[in-house]
């Protein structure tokens, strides 16, 4: 099967390498929907559900889902960060640049900033485009979306995926050089999707992933006649001081029984802190708020001053949290 | 004088051990007093071995004029301790650039307390030199680099500090988390001095630094104004945006370069050749787009197409 290439470069002392994409649908209109995933190397989770995704297209565009039609044109591109995802790194492992802190981009410049400008070329012209991410693998996120400073439309567009929360979060000097924010810069409607951790699948937030981004298709008028089951998800949206971390004042091994996506009362434990030496308890970790657990830590090694948990709450809590978005994805 | 070895910030890590960071203060009287930071990165080690070797000059002056010291000398050799122990540029576990963490926050993540322990601690200094060694990529010849809001302060000071590039550039926005921007933004005047190359230590670029950060203590009356020293041999050239010139890889392979370091260099000039290890052909030949000098050489030889090669500030002869 012939692909697409959003860019093709020479290597040093190997083969020719591309960053093939899906072009998917009529293909004398503009694209409708650009679904980006694979920026960072290891977030495994959104290469591998866009690149089922693109399959599941392919076939109704086929005709072998009697039926269903897909009536608009997708652009699909797994992985951006090719290298990265055969050698398991999150950064463009030549030189260690990561290609979401790139955006805009420039044709002429250094090697990531060259890709970053071609996967804005593509992605400017679709109507919608959406970029998928994991946290890092240390921490592991409930499947949302995240906006940044989003217009009403963009808002409204956040619900078609139907995932269980969405998440305003502050626009900071760090992400000014993101994908979605050189969307927003461009002009254009985008939005940032985080679900699991990196490193591994994790197949539940995957199978979720999979039903959003068919249901925003259909929302959208791309797909017609596959709806799948109404998700049981009721969907939370939460403002930029809505969101509260969950802080370790204590080193050692943090273990926790809890999963994403459940309720917690104020004072509920969110897990135990043992000392890495000894094994004695240090510390029984509680959430002082109630809320959506969106978040938790999967990594047991904590160093002092570490996130635990992060808990999406009905009231604001505190400081603009962007001092915690450091080292977890997007 | 009084010498100090002590811890300024710590914090626990998982098993049994404590990140410390390490400073070094040399205390004379209750003059200004300046900081010499580096080790941001963990592979650049070019501004460890500056803090050795004014320690050397401190510890010399401390036996034959230590009333010579008027104020504070601080060396900070390594704020990033995990990243030099373990040859990483960012900070390990984290995978973040600390220095797109500053100011940091005494409540965020490891990363943004050693910024915020950093920043707490560099706090009313007359002067800060940040020394880094650009990346394991480039060699670059001694400069400092100042943000284009800050140039009308940090020009002066940097034109006695016997480098050879004052280049003042437009910031973007993301720098706007390095330690430097954070201390001039605080009013806390910071230059940031670039030299040398990522995991090597290049002692005449540093030995030109020491003689630059000496004078400039004499300068600000941290050390006495009769307090001899060697002579500044370095008048810097002043670069920026508009007079340098990047030249980037067209294609992947070996760079050979056949020109040296700060040279001069004509229109047109062969600075190199890309050549394949798979075959004996030049895939490529590289050439200097302006009549100038080349400040700044690719180190390390393997490229991808876009990788920067070189740098080089239009000059007319």
């Amino acid at each position: 099967m012939s692909m697409p290439t959003l860019l093709h470069m020479t290597a040093p002392s190997r083969e020719d390498f591309d960053i093939p994409y899906h072009d998917i649908g009529p293909a004398h209109e503009a694209p409708r929907v650009a679904l980006v995933a694979g920026l960072h190397g290891d977030e495994l989770n959104g290469v591998f559900v866009l690149s089922r995704l693109a399959s599941f297209l392919r076939r109704i565009a086929g005709g072998a889902r009697p039926g269903a039609e897909l009536r608009g044109r997708v652009i699909v591109v797994p992985a951006v960060n090719v290298l990265g995802v055969n050698v398991r790194s999150r950064a463009w492992p030549f030189d260690g640049t990561d290609v979401n802190r790139m955006f805009p981009g420039y044709a002429s410049g250094e090697t990531t900033q060259r890709i970053a400008d071609a996967v804005l070329r593509l992605t400017l012209a679709a109507r919608w485009r959406i970029d998928l991410h994991s946290s890092n693998a240390d921490f592991e996120e409930l499947p949302q979306v995240r906006l940044y400073q989003p217009s009403d439309e963009e808002r409204e567009a956040a619900r078609w995926l139907g995932l269980p929360a969405i998440v305003e979060r502050p626009e900071s000097a760090t992400f000014a050089a993101t994908l979605v924010s050189a969307w927003r810069t461009q002009g254009g409607r985008g939005l940032a999707i985080q679900a699991g951790h990196a490193g591994s699948l994790q197949s539940g937030h995957c199978e979720r992933l999979f039903r959003a981004l068919l249901d925003f298709l259909e929302a959208e008028g791309v797909l017609w006649g596959v709806r799948l089951a109404e998700s049981e998800d009721s969907v939370h949206h939460f403002g930029p001081r809505q969101a509260f971390p969950v802080i370790s004042e204590h080193a050692g091994w943090f273990v926790s029984r809890l999963k994403v996506g459940q309720w917690l009362r104020a004072g509920d434990r969110v897990g135990f802190v043992y000392d890495g030496f000894s094994g004695e308890q240090r510390a029984e970790a509680k959430t002082p708020v109630a809320g959506l657990l969106s978040g938790i830590r999967r990594q047991p090694l904590l160093c002092e001053g570490d996130l635990l948990a992060r808990i999406l709450t009905g009231d604001e809590v505190g400081e603009v949290a962007e001092t915690y978005l450091m080292g977890h994805g997007q | 004088m009084r010498i100090r070895r002590e811890t300024f910030f710590s914090l626990e890590l998982p098993y049994r051990e404590r990140l410390a960071l390490e400073r070094t203060v040399f205390e004379g009287g209750p003059g200004p007093r300046v900081a010499i930071v580096s080790g941001v990165h963990g592979d650049e080690l070019e501004g460890l071995y500056v803090c050795h070797r004014l320690a050397a000059w401190c510890e010399a002056l401390e036996k034959t004029r230590p009333e010579a010291l008027l104020g504070q000398i601080e060396l900070y050799p390594a704020l990033n301790p995990l990243g030099l122990d373990t040859l990483t540029r960012s900070v390990p576990i984290y995978g973040v650039d600390l220095n797109r963490c500053f100011p940091g926050h005494a409540e965020g993540l490891l990363p943004h307390r050693l910024a915020h322990g950093a920043i707490d601690a560099l706090s009313g200094a007359a002067l800060v030199v940040d020394i880094h060694a650009s990346n394991v990529y480039l060699r670059e010849i001694p400069q400092v680099r100042i943000a284009r809001a800050f140039a009308d302060r940090l020009v002066p000071l940097a034109r006695g500090m016997n480098l050879d590039v004052i280049w003042v550039h437009e910031a973007s926005t993301v720098l706007e988390h390095t330690i430097a921007h954070s201390l001039n933004a605080a009013g806390v005047p910071c230059l940031v001095v670039e030299m040398g190359v990522g995991m090597r230590v290049t002692p005449r670029f540093a030995d030109q630094v020491v003689i630059g950060i000496l004078h400039a203590c004499r300068r600000l009356g941290v050390l006495a104004p009769d307090v001899e020293l060697e002579s500044a041999t370095h008048a810097p050239l002043v670069a920026h945006d508009g007079n340098v010139h990047y030249v980037n890889a067209e294609l992947s392979g070996l760079f050979v370069p056949d020109a040296a370091h700060w040279m001069a260099v004509g229109r047109g000039q062969r600075l190199g050749r890309i050549v394949s290890p798979l075959g004996g052909e030049a895939l490529a030949e590289v050439r200097s787009p302006v009549e100038g000098l080349l400040f700044t050489l690719r180190e390390y030889p393997l490229v991808y197409e876009g990788s920067l090669l070189a740098r080089i500030m239009e000059v007319s002869r």
